[in-house]
């Protein structure tokens, strides 16, 4: 991949990125209503990968939701680029990997990475789509294009299902947990994978995980939410050089900030449970 | 492709001789089929009158072949015009239902309490209504495979993959374009599964809308009211058995379609 790889992110002050400004919603009947999120605020920066940790249930998909337009928050305002949802989605701006593959079984690997160019064509003009089988071939798929999602592990499911987000070049990715549904093994090699590729690929990522290794890993920055109701507890810069690979894991500088995140999520859970 | 792919996807069978393997899964039901055939002549060689010998089923056959013919040829077009209706326009109120779902509101108790109604009251009611002509037979063939058509459409719809659905959300899909590419796709396990219900349900439809809407008296299920009536009973057990030969034959040629539209299907309930 003929991509320059930076020490730092490419990152433009003036652009404005993903922009999530004060986000409430909240689930259930009016005389049980719970809130769900309660005016969470963000920025994703272009070409920023973001990381979204904490307690399970905290909102975390919620919040991926809101900012994909698959849910209505209830207050806020998401603008990605300074475009609504609604118009970033009409644009094909959206590039969302859900916690499964969902790739479509009676489409080949190919014809399934295939798929976001040919859904919605009006929005194709004037963006700079990505070979299909060439974004396989980089994702270490060339070999499978022809074969079946059955045919392949649930690790190449996923890391189809990343292609496909990739491949028609949208604005922000949103990734919910992709690979937890992986055995440990298999899912720090998908982990190494994406880090691959989006270091020679910067893009808008929000990318909800539980894992505090995967977060420090991939991440610019990792945000750190507490639940009951879902808000932002802190907000951690990771300031580790890149481009980064498994090297990383072994040094002063990512086990110092993983003990700190640790220590950041326990408080917050605790404080949960008081 | 496929056929490659239905080899890797098939579980790998115990490796054996496949003459041992054929004698395996044939031998079993021809045993049956033999220890039947021995206690029916054994009942029709004592008691002429409950059923006929083998043998003067098979001579009756032979003999009148174009009969035979001809009947059969009638039951075909009942089951291939009003089943096929039937089929079709269950799967695409189905279609209708699921993208308009006032539709379903709004049509689907009068469906029920037609569906209650047995097609055997209603069969001479649609002979006073449409005459003695095929329609009515057509009706009640059609009425029979409709409803599973749809239910079983219907459901597979719904079942959706929502992670999938998601997806095409986000790319701002059409409408014709999340039914083109996941809905109808998707559904067709359902429908295969509706199909295998309704085939042989096709051939009792036909049958019964002979006996009860009469009429022109063709058709194998005529023949065997009035071969039956006759005390003809070489008739009649030839009649049968074309009808089941009709069901038989339907059923396996939906298999055989089923591996062709369907094989990711099975792949992907052995690859999970
Ligand atoms: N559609 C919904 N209806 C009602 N409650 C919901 C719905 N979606 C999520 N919730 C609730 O909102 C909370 C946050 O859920 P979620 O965003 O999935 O959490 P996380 O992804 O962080 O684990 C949970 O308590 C969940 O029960
Ligand atoms: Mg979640």
């Amino acid at each position: 991949m003929p991509a320059p790889i930076q020490a730092s992110n490419d990152r433009y002050p003036g652009e404005a990125g993903v922009e999530v400004a004060n986000i409430t919603k909240s689930f259930g009947p009016d005389e049980a209503r719970v809130t769900v999120l309660n005016g969470v605020s963000l920025t994703i920066r272009k070409g920023e990968f973001v990381s979204l940790i904490g307690p399970s249930g905290c909102g975390k998909s919620t919040l991926l939701k809101v900012v994909a337009g698959l849910s209505e928050a209830d207050g806020g305002k998401v603008s990605i680029n300074g475009k609504s949802v609604r118009e970033a989605s009409r644009e094909k701006a959206i590039g969302l990997v859900p916690q499964s593959p969902a790739l479509l079984p009676w489409r080949t690997i190919l014809d399934n990475v295939s798929l976001p160019i040919s859904i919605n064509p009006n929005a194709n003009a004037g963006r700079k789509l990505r070979d299909p089988k060439e974004i396989l071939t980089s994702f270490g798929l060339g070999k499978a294009i022809d074969r079946y999602p059955a045919q392949l592990s649930g690790g190449m499911q996923q890391r189809a299902a990343i292609a496909r987000a990739f491949v028609f070049d949208p604005e922000i990715l949103l990734m919910d947990e992709p690979f937890s549904a992986l055995d440990e093994m298999n899912r720090d090699q998908q982990r190494m994978g994406l880090l691959d590729f989006w270091q020679s690929n910067q893009k808008s990522v929000l990318f909800v995980t539980h894992s505090v290794p995967e977060a420090i890993i991939l991440s610019d920055r990792i945000v750190l939410m507490a639940a009951h109701p879902g808000r932002i507890a802190e907000i951690i810069d990771v300031d580790l050089p890149r481009p980064r690979n498994e090297a990383l894991y072994a040094t002063d500088a990512f086990r110092d900030l993983e003990g700190y995140v640790r220590n950041a999520l326990r408080k917050v859970m605790e404080a949960a449970h008081v | 492709m496929s056929s490659s792919i239905a080899a890797e996807a098939a579980p790998k069978a115990k490796t054996s001789s496949p003459m041992a393997r054929m004698a395996g899964d044939w031998l079993p039901p021809a045993v049956t089929f033999v220890i039947v055939a021995v206690l029916w002549q054994v009942v029709a060689l004592n008691n002429p009158y409950v059923l006929p010998t083998l043998e003067s089923v098979g001579n009756s056959m032979a003999s009148d072949p174009h009969m035979y013919w001809a009947n059969m040829l009638v039951t075909c077009q009942e089951i291939v015009i009003g089943a096929g209706a039937g089929i079709l326009f269950g799967f695409l109120l189905a279609v209708a239902m699921s993208e308009l779902p006032i539709i379903e509101k709004a049509m689907m108790p009068l469906i029920v309490v037609i569906m209650v109604t047995p097609v055997v009251a209603i069969a001479p009611a649609l002979v006073v209504a449409f005459g003695f002509g095929m329609l009515p037979k057509y009706i009640v063939t059609g009425l029979v495979v409709f409803f599973p058509m749809l239910v079983n459409s219907l459901a597979g719809l719904r079942d959706v993959d929502q992670k999938a659905l998601d997806v095409f959300k986000t790319l701002h899909a059409s409408r014709w374009e999340t039914f083109r590419d996941l809905r109808l796709p998707g559904c067709m396990p359902f429908v295969f599964a509706g199909l295998r219900i309704a085939m042989p349900l096709a051939v009792v439809g036909a049958a019964v809308a002979e006996f009860v809407a009469a009429g022109q008296q063709a058709g194998l299920g005529s023949l065997v009211t009035i071969s039956a009536a006759q005390a003809d009973l070489p008739v009649t057990w030839a009649s049968i058995a074309l009808l089941c030969l009709l069901g038989v034959v339907l059923v396996s040629l939906l298999a055989l379609l089923r591996k062709r539209v369907l094989w990711w299907s099975d792949a992907d309930v052995i690859g999970r």
